[in-house]
């Protein structure tokens, strides 16, 4: 039979790497948004979380809509209000940055080996995928030049995070953590819309370059 | 044994007719030319017997009281003589149209004589039995090579290419030398079957000083400066047998030394895996880059050395890891491309030797459209070509299938050794790939298309002496490509040698490739008929001939086609952080700008780092110390008498 | 029998289907179409004609579409059509049949060249440069069926027992390999994101401007060559979607037929809906094919096994 969470965490590998090859700043807007309702689908699949309580419910819908619909959106409409141009722009290459995908699913693979930790059955591969995405959330606010780049990969990093929750919890309830960080992420891209419009009145960009401009 | 080592001497003393009688020039030529090719043949017939013997043959001669030379023959040094007695006598028979300057007769004779003494000296290095003979041998090839290279003296570039090849080839030298001595310290006695008593750690270190002095004479890739430089100064016929034949000394050093060594752990084959890797990949890529043909042959023999490495390293591997079909495969494959690449690399440069004659210059941009006018040249060039980018029926496929196989059996190993075998696969496939890419460009831009300067487009085909060899190597690429197991068995031979304490079983070998040179046939037959239904479907047809279609511009002129440098640019440009690509533009500036000009040039980078990390530095250093130089001659003998009195002190 | 029977019916075939993509193309553009046996048609006046050759060109030229059109039905007398045993398999015939597929490729390029026609010579640039990439991708793939059935030839892949399907126990790595084999069988039959078949323009075109001037017979000798090549990679990644375990090996063949449809189809779906790369975004799209398989070896390492 097709195991659903292996396939579903492979897919979010699949949105990690497109989101490293990705040149338009629209589609990696919506590579995140698949990537966010992945990652919030993966606690339903675990053995132990399941469906319980109508708080748990609540809580999972309201995870995919923020993650999935709320966030994604917000990001669109901030591409589209300040006119960013649409290319990355990056400082690290492209197939420099695909192949630093593939160096940190190496090194993660080969990390979770060596922790020796006594996960449940199964999550190993949650503990790679999540170390992956976070390194690469990290690696994409180092290489990408834009300012919502910056965003986006903290959004990544967020997911990662996420994804090591699922790994170690063996309960939902420890989610009101993670329930906490997308709150202030949430926060943070609001946030992040009204600066971007600044920086955008103030350099007619919203290059962070532009920013080195700022030092006395 | 005495037969071959008499077969020896009459290639020496076919070498020493030219130089005493050059007077004469062609009778003598000829002469020449059909002694030594008795002398070789004499040689293959002397070999044939010995072959057959399950023990090595041997035989010792007293010299200097102290030493005792001995040579001696099993199944690894009669497999590397094959390509030394069946491929110099076609550069020989080469040499009778190619050298054909009757003004330059002593010279000519000089080079004859030296060419003749490289054969003997490389056949004796895989005789050598001890390591007094090996090391005489050893430098009677570097030494008589380096002259060879010096032939066109006059020309600065070559003077330089000559120090450049010395340098490397001392340096390395002085490595194999401190690895013997290493030996001889903990075994007290020359001889190298002692040599598997020594303790493990000291094996390794002997092992990586062989690796280093027997790898810059191969050619391993940041010690490989001194290819592209020694090739293209020297003739044809010796960039044939140097990077045909004689950088595979240096891969059989590393094989005969490994299999004395006995090591057993996985490190060594782990070093020779990456440093395949990375010649592998990296030369073929500078091989893309160059413009000058013999250049680019140079740096694709970087690249296949490299391949021989990974199949080395891949059954290194296994050996140490108990995964035995690895082991084979991987030896027995980088073995059999060893006598492959010995084939295709000397057709290919005997190839571009008669192209370069004929047309008046290497520099690919220049040539085009050769292959109408000279078709033979032509057509054993596109068979060299197919076969060095290991594409089936042809030889370098066998070689190359060998190693994936024992690669892809890499893979059922765990950790980290899981992952260089899987890096060996991929880096095996991204040569494969380049490969035929540098190929098809070469054989592209200088053979097909329409000649790109008036010099070429009269270029006539070359005498026959010139175009049998070719001809030869070629039938030879496919004859192995298509009935591969005579070859494969003897390869599989030369490994038992190297691995004597293991019991290996050669069934699945040949099985596998029984079955591999089936698939191949069977392409060759699905080709011819093909071959023959193309041939009905065009019978009763209208055949016309026209311009090629210019895509609507109506005024295209021969320069217009795609230059070589174009064809591979953007694939150099991939490789950027490991490639130095610079550019140099003079720009346009008026309306009717004068002689505007774009250069490119693929630079190496290790050659680069060698030269700001290490000759810089050195030079600065040694810069400080010219005053003891002074020009008289009273304090040089002063210098040595210090230099001897503190000697003697010291001991 | 059942597997000569199927090789058989599969070269017969192998024109039928890009039909369909012509067909899904016309449906999205609101048109009729051709018929969908249009490429019969087309092979069959390309038959009838005779050929010019350009005074260019030298038997090379002639020899470029045989040896194409050789290296293409090779891989298919290799292939185990709907599970049923191959005509010819042995260990590591995997790799042969993607160095003879890079033997075809070899003699397209070098029979482009022949031309000197400096368009030609652009597509063949890209040509050996985009397939050097994707044959890493190919490498990639096999290194992982290789861990997971412990075998090198195409027909063990396929053959009982073993599970590389989808539905098998390792089905969410096959998930990568066929989106990063789907992103193969683009770039390799020059389609729609890579290259397009139908532009009219010839700097833009990678594997249509190397066959300009190739006609009558020759031409159909590449192009027939063309549809094995694109049924091969289309039969392959149905392979792995579908174990095809009907108790009927007839029954099993006409499924199989059945379904090589879908991917055609999908090749005409994403015809119809994007647009082409610029040109030096293609090394990203096929590195990213590469990735893909190579993130699916990296975790056979971890823990899916």
């Amino acid at each position: 039979m097709i195991n659903f969470l292996e396939v579903i965490l492979v897919l979010i590998l699949l949105t990690v790497l497109l989101s490293l090859g990705s040149t338009r700043l629209v589609a990696l807007v919506r590579i995140m948004a698949l990537q966010g309702v992945l990652v919030s689908l993966t606690p339903l699949l675990l053995k132990g979380h399941g469906l319980a309580s109508l708080g748990a419910v609540a809580f999972y819908v309201a995870m995919l809509a923020i993650k999935g619909v709320l966030i994604p959106a917000m990001l669109i409409r901030a591409v589209k209000s300040v006119s960013i141009q649409r290319e990355i722009e990056p400082f690290v290459g492209y197939h420099a940055s695909i192949l630093m995908g593939l160096i940190f699913l190496l090194s993660a693979v080969f990390m979770t080996n060596s922790l020796h930790l006594s996960l449940p059955e199964g999550r190993a591969l949650i503990l790679i995928c999540a170390v992956t995405t976070m390194a690469t959330g990290l690696f994409l606010m180092l290489a990408r030049k834009k300012a919502i780049t910056q965003v986006i990969g903290y959004l990544m990093l967020e997911n990662g995070i996420y994804l090591i929750g699922n790994a170690l919890s063996q309960h939902h309830s420890l989610y009101i953590v993670e329930f906490g960080v997308l709150l202030d992420l949430l926060v943070a891209v609001m946030v992040m819309g009204i600066i971007l419009t600044n920086i955008n009145h103030a350099f007619d960009d919203v290059d962070t370059t532009l920013l080195g401009q700022l030092k006395d | 044994m005495e037969t071959l080592l008499l077969s020896l001497a009459v290639v020496l003393a076919a070498g020493i007719l030219p130089l005493l009688a050059n007077r004469l020039f062609t009778p003598i030529k000829a002469c020449y030319v059909v002694l030594t090719l008795l002398g070789c043949g004499w040689g293959i017939y002397s070999l044939w017997p010995l072959m057959q013997l399950s023990v090595p043959a041997t035989y010792t001669v007293a010299w200097l009281h102290p030493f005792e030379l001995r040579f001696s023959l099993d199944a690894l040094s009669s497999f590397f003589l094959i390509p030394i007695l069946c491929v110099c006598p076609l550069a020989v028979l080469y040499v009778f149209h190619y050298m054909d300057h009757k003004e330059e007769r002593q010279r000519i004779g000089v080079h004859l004589f030296l060419f003749n003494v490289l054969v003997a000296a490389m056949a004796m290095v895989v005789l050598a039995g001890n390591m007094i003979s090996f090391v005489l041998a050893w430098e009677m090839m570097s030494i008589s090579s380096f002259f060879l290279v010096l032939h066109e003296y006059e020309e600065k570039a070559t003077r330089k290419a000559g120090y450049i090849y010395l340098l490397f080839t001392q340096l390395g030298a002085l490595c194999i030398f401190s690895g013997m001595g290493v030996g001889f310290a903990f075994t007290q006695v020359l001889d190298f079957s002692a040599l598997a008593k020594l303790p493990e750690t000291a094996k390794l270190w002997m092992f990586c000083l062989m690796l280093f002095g027997f790898g810059s004479k191969a050619g391993i890739f940041p010690i490989h400066i001194w290819l592209p430089y020694a090739h293209p100064a020297a003739p044809s016929n010796t960039s044939a047998v140097m990077s045909g034949v004689m950088i595979k000394m240096g891969i059989y050093g590393i094989a005969r030394f490994y299999g004395l060594l006995e090591i057993s752990s996985p490190l060594a084959g782990q070093i020779v895996l990456v440093f395949g890797m990375i010649s592998g990949v990296l030369g073929v890529v500078y091989a893309l880059g160059k413009q000058d043909i013999k250049k680019l042959l140079a740096y694709s023999s970087v690249e296949n050395i490299g391949i021989i490495l990974i199949g080395f390293g891949v059954g290194m591997i296994g050996a140490a890891e108990g995964n035995l079909p690895m082991a084979i495969f991987g030896f027995t494959g980088g073995l059999l491309h060893v006598l492959n690449h010995s084939i295709f690399k000397s057709l290919l440069f005997l190839g571009a030797g008669a192209v370069a004659k004929q047309a008046g210059t290497r520099k690919i941009d220049l040539l085009g459209g050769l292959m109408k006018r000279m078709p033979l040249t032509g057509k054993s060039f596109l068979t060299g070509s197919v076969a060095i980018s290991g594409l089936p029926p042809f030889n370098g496929f066998v070689s190359e299938f060998l190693i994936y196989v024992g690669a892809f059996y890499g893979l059922q190993l765990g950790g980290v050794q899981y992952v260089f075998a899987m890096l060996a696969i991929l880096a095996m496939a991204l040569i494969g790939g380049l490969a035929a890419a540098c190929f098809t460009r070469i054989v592209g831009i200088v053979f097909l298309g329409e000649p790109r300067t008036e010099r070429t487009a009269a270029t006539q085909e070359s005498g026959w002496t010139m175009t049998l060899p070719l001809m030869l190597l070629a039938c030879c690429c496919l004859v192995i490509g298509l009935w591969p197991e005579p070859f494969v068995q003897a390869a599989f031979r030369a490994y038992g040698v190297m691995q004597a304490n293991l019991q290996l079983d050669p069934a699945q070998l040949l099985e596998i490739t029984g079955k591999m040179a089936l698939g191949a046939r069977i392409f060759f037959v699905l080709f011819l008929a093909a071959l023959v239904s193309r041939k009905l479907l065009y019978r009763d047809k209208v055949v016309d001939s026209g311009p090629t279609w210019g895509c609507g511009f109506t005024q295209g002129t021969v320069r217009i086609q795609y230059t070589g440098t174009s064809y591979a640019l953007s694939m150099v440009e991939f490789f950027r952080p490991v490639v130095r690509l610079s550019a140099h533009y003079t720009g346009i500036s008026k309306i009717f700008p004068a002689n505007p000009s774009y250069e490119t040039h693929v630079d190496d980078v290790a050659e680069q780092a060698l030269n700001s990390g290490l000759v810089t530095p050195v030079q600065f250093v040694l810069s400080k110390l010219r005053w003891i130089q002074h020009g008289h001659i009273q304090l040089y003998i002063g210098y040595i008498i210090i230099a001897i009195l503190i000697a003697l002190l010291c001991i | 029998m059942a597997s000569f029977l199927s090789l058989l019916l599969a070269l017969a075939a192998a024109p039928l289907y890009p039909g369909i993509i012509l067909k899904v193309k016309a449906f999205f553009a609101g048109k009729k179409g051709p018929p969908l046996l249009i490429k019969y048609y087309t092979l069959w006046k390309l038959l009838q004609k005779g050929s010019v050759y350009s005074t260019s060109t030298t038997f090379v030229f002639k020899l470029g579409p045989v040896v194409s059109f050789a290296a293409a039905v090779l891989p298919l007398l290799f292939f185990p059509f709907a599970g049923n045993a191959s005509l010819f398999s042995f260990h590591g015939d995997v790799v042969l049949m993607l160095y003879v597929m890079g033997m075809g490729r070899f003699f397209t390029v070098v029979a482009a060249l022949d031309t000197a026609s400096p368009f030609e010579g652009m597509g063949c640039a890209r040509e050996v440069f985009f397939s050097t990439l994707a044959e890493l991708t190919l490498f990639a793939i096999l290194i992982l069926f290789y861990r997971l059935s412990g075998s090198l030839s195409m027909s063990s892949f396929f053959s009982e027992g073993n599970t590389l399907t989808l539905a098998g126990a390792s089905g969410a790595l096959i998930v990568l390999v066929i989106v990063a084999l789907f992103m193969v069988l683009l770039t390799e039959n020059s389609r729609v994101p890579v290259d397009d078949p139908a532009t009219h323009l010839e700097l833009t075109m990678i594997h249509e401007v190397m066959i300009l001037d190739h006609s009558g017979p020759d031409l159909a000798l590449i192009e027939l060559g063309a549809f094995y090549k694109l049924f091969f990679y289309a039969a392959f990644i149905i392979q792995l979607l579908c174990p095809f375990s009907l108790p009927l090996s007839l029954l099993n063949i006409i499924f199989f037929f059945i379904l090589l449809a879908l991917v055609y189809t999908a090749v005409g779906v994403i015809e119809s809906i994007m647009a082409r790369f610029k040109m030096n975004l293609v090394p990203k799209f096929i590195l990213t094919s590469f990735v893909l398989g190579f993130f699916a070896v990296i975790l056979t390492m971890g823990v899916l096994q």
